[in-house]
């Protein structure tokens, strides 16, 4: 490898220069190379070295893996999953010394970030928000309705690739885009002021984004890893939770100044008193609340955010491991998977209460969740990533609260995306050989597979057009490219090229709730 | 099983596409997908990446390049053991795929 190939990017400058700096010495020290794996793995693998959206990588986890093997893969990269290359930008020197130090190294006990540190990481980009455009600076609908937000990660889940871009969905034109340093995984809209995003990434940075602009105006770090954020339904606050520490805030949605913190623990359904990851966290249009999952702990709180203090109203033994949800019933009911028991829970915000717990295939992962209504029954859509032979898309009588069908899909399914006006449930394929080029299509009226549709790269996270007439699919890594498709014929019509692109968000979503309700249904839920 | 029927449906996808091209473009898709993508990328490699781009290049001169590569009369430690492990066939697909690519 020559040296005049790497690139010195500004993150990789400290631990470039110590690596010129020792170089023709033994391996460099376990401060620096802790420093490496901050700067180069910790965003996808955990701060804490206790795995995040990639493997754990300690002590423990790493006993007895060959280093010549470890080092192969941190090399080249691993396929078919978003572990990139680092041929060329780590050294073989830095490569070998980052693989000992991670296997000497137990996982960390929960690193702390208090709301001091979260004000300190407080940035203003536009001090006075008057002199930003007061209509959108590019051509879009009157309504500002067909914007869609992909949140493109970047090969190496950080540096130049990383950024939120944003698409006409009408046109299928990029029509701005806003760098986020590390990859972007949860796009918010706000449901008050059409003109505000939030944008939060793997290292649990949350930008608010000026739409119109397509700026980012300020940004606080909420933690150290974790996808979790809702919007309040005022659109007036945030709320943000991590996996790295255990912890939630929530955040003044205009200043993004942090108000109140909640320290994430409770007894488990087992009886145990554990310290939680932070799972999903929900505004619903029903109530002044917001709803967050406790992973482990298996509960699920309700935050009222209007009332003095934020008090907490406990749900608890809700299932094990929970992780995503979504809303029906106008915002009243709350879908959440949990993966180790296999079920989808319904829980009742209003009453504050478990109804039932729903069969929902091995491990139930309900990604932004789908509901069409089909035949007068409110259908909800639960897809299932376990690898196993229960590769169904489950499908339940929202109503009723039973399992109406479990659907055959090809493999495990990530994330489903319906639209009121279109005909397809669009579930995405993602087990690991050819099948994760692939999303199928489930029809809507005979719940059976109706078309598979080879998208390429690794396909995920499908998402409709606010006016449901398109489809657009992430190809994700390996892909690089976004494709859109006609809804009805299914014609490939665009594709806008990024950097490993992932999750997709609609700004129909704030005027539908969850994806596949027509916005007609939550009038009659008013 | 499942895999199975699944790649004797996409064999079949690929008879029915029928002329010889559009079958080494589609298996050039794939084996560019497996083997270079990961650093190369499809269009165009990472931002910050530090490897060089080959969508839109010219087959014969990627065609070249990847021979040398896998003969050693090119040297780098890491092309050199992943040019290795390809066949003629195969590099002609990848070329051919690449050189399709719109960067």
């Amino acid at each position: 490898m020559k040296k005049t190939t790497i690139r010195l990017r500004k993150n990789l400058l400290a631990s470039s220069i110590i690596m010129l700096l020792s170089s023709g010495v033994a391996l460099a020290k376990s401060d620096d190379m802790h420093q490496i794996y901050q700067d180069n793995c910790a965003s996808c693998h955990g701060s804490d070295h206790g795995g995040y959206l990639a493997p754990a990588l300690n002590a423990a986890t790493l006993k007895g893996r060959s280093p010549t093997a470890l080092r192969t893969i941190v090399m080249a990269g691993s396929f078919d999953t978003l572990m990139p290359p680092f041929y060329g930008k780590l050294s073989d020197d830095e490569i070998r010394g980052v693989i000992k130090h991670l296997q000497e190294t137990p996982k960390q006990p929960n690193p702390a970030w208090t709301i001091d540190d979260m004000k300190k990481s407080l940035k203003v980009y536009v001090k006075d928000e008057s002199t930003l455009p007061a209509k959108p600076t590019f051509q879009i609908d009157d309504k500002f309705e067909n914007l869609i937000g992909v949140a493109a990660r970047g090969k190496y889940g950080r540096g130049e690739g990383s950024k939120a871009i944003f698409i006409n969905s009408a046109t299928h034109q990029k029509v701005g885009e806003v760098a986020t340093g590390t990859a972007a995984h949860i796009i918010d809209f706000n449901p008050a002021n059409p003109r505000w995003a939030y944008v939060k990434t793997d290292t649990a940075e949350i930008f608010k984004v000026d739409l119109y602009s397509m700026k980012a105006v300020r940004s606080i770090k909420t933690g150290w890893n974790g996808p979790g954020m809702g919007v309040s339904r005022d659109g007036k606050y945030i709320m943000a939770g991590s996996f790295v520490p255990h912890n939630a805030v929530i955040l003044d949605a205009e200043t993004l100044e942090p108000l109140k913190t909640f320290e994430l623990e409770g007894i488990d359904p087992d009886g145990k008193h554990v310290s939680s990851d932070s799972g999903m966290i929900i505004g619903t249009p029903y109530a002044d609340i917001f709803a967050i999952a406790l992973e482990n702990a298996g509960q699920v709180w309700v935050v009222d955010y209007k009332k003095e203090g934020f008090p907490v109203t406990k749900i608890e033994k809700v299932g094990r491991h929970l992780h995503d949800a979504f809303l029906t019933h106008g915002g009243k009911k709350l879908m959440i998977a949990s993966y180790d028991d296999s079920i989808v829970a319904a829980i009742d915000l209003e009453k504050r209460e478990l109804i039932k717990q729903l069969p929902a295939g091995c491990v139930p992962h309900v990604g932004g969740g789908s509901a069409v209504v089909v035949d007068g029954r409110t259908l909800g859509f639960g897809t299932n990533f376990g690898d196993c032979d229960k590769t169904v898309v489950s499908v339940w009588d929202l109503d009723k609260m039973e399992v109406v069908k479990q659907v055959p899909v090809s493999g495990g399914t990530e994330s489903p995306a319906a639209h009121a006006n279109a005909p397809y449930v669009a579930v995405d394929i993602i087990s690991k050989d050819r099948r994760a080029r692939t999303v199928q299509l489930i029809d809507k009226k005979t719940l059976e597979v109706a078309k598979t549709l080879d998208v390429g790269g690794h396909a995920y996270f499908p998402e409709y057009s606010a006016d449901g007439k398109f489809l657009y699919i992430s190809a994700g890594y390996n892909g690089d490219e976004v494709v859109v498709y006609d809804s009805n014929s299914l014609q490939k019509v665009a594709s806008i090229p990024m950097e490993s692109p992932a999750g997709i968000f609609s700004r129909g979503r704030v005027k539908y709730m969850t994806r596949g309700l027509s916005p007609d249904e939550m009038e009659q839920h008013k | 099983m499942k895999i199975a029927r699944y790649s004797a449906a996409m064999l079949a996808t690929m008879l029915v596409a029928g002329n010889a091209q559009a079958v080494s473009l589609y298996v050039g898709q794939y084996k560019a997908g497996m083997v270079c993508a990961q650093c190369h990328g499809i269009r165009m490699p990472s931002a910050d990446a530090p490897f060089p781009p080959l969508g839109g290049r010219d087959p014969e001169y990627l065609k070249t390049a990847i021979k040398q590569y896998r003969d050693k009369t090119r040297k780098s430690d890491i092309m050199n053991a992943i040019a290795g492990s390809l066949t003629d066939s195969e590099i002609a697909d990848i070329a051919a795929y690449y050189g399709s690519v719109k960067p």
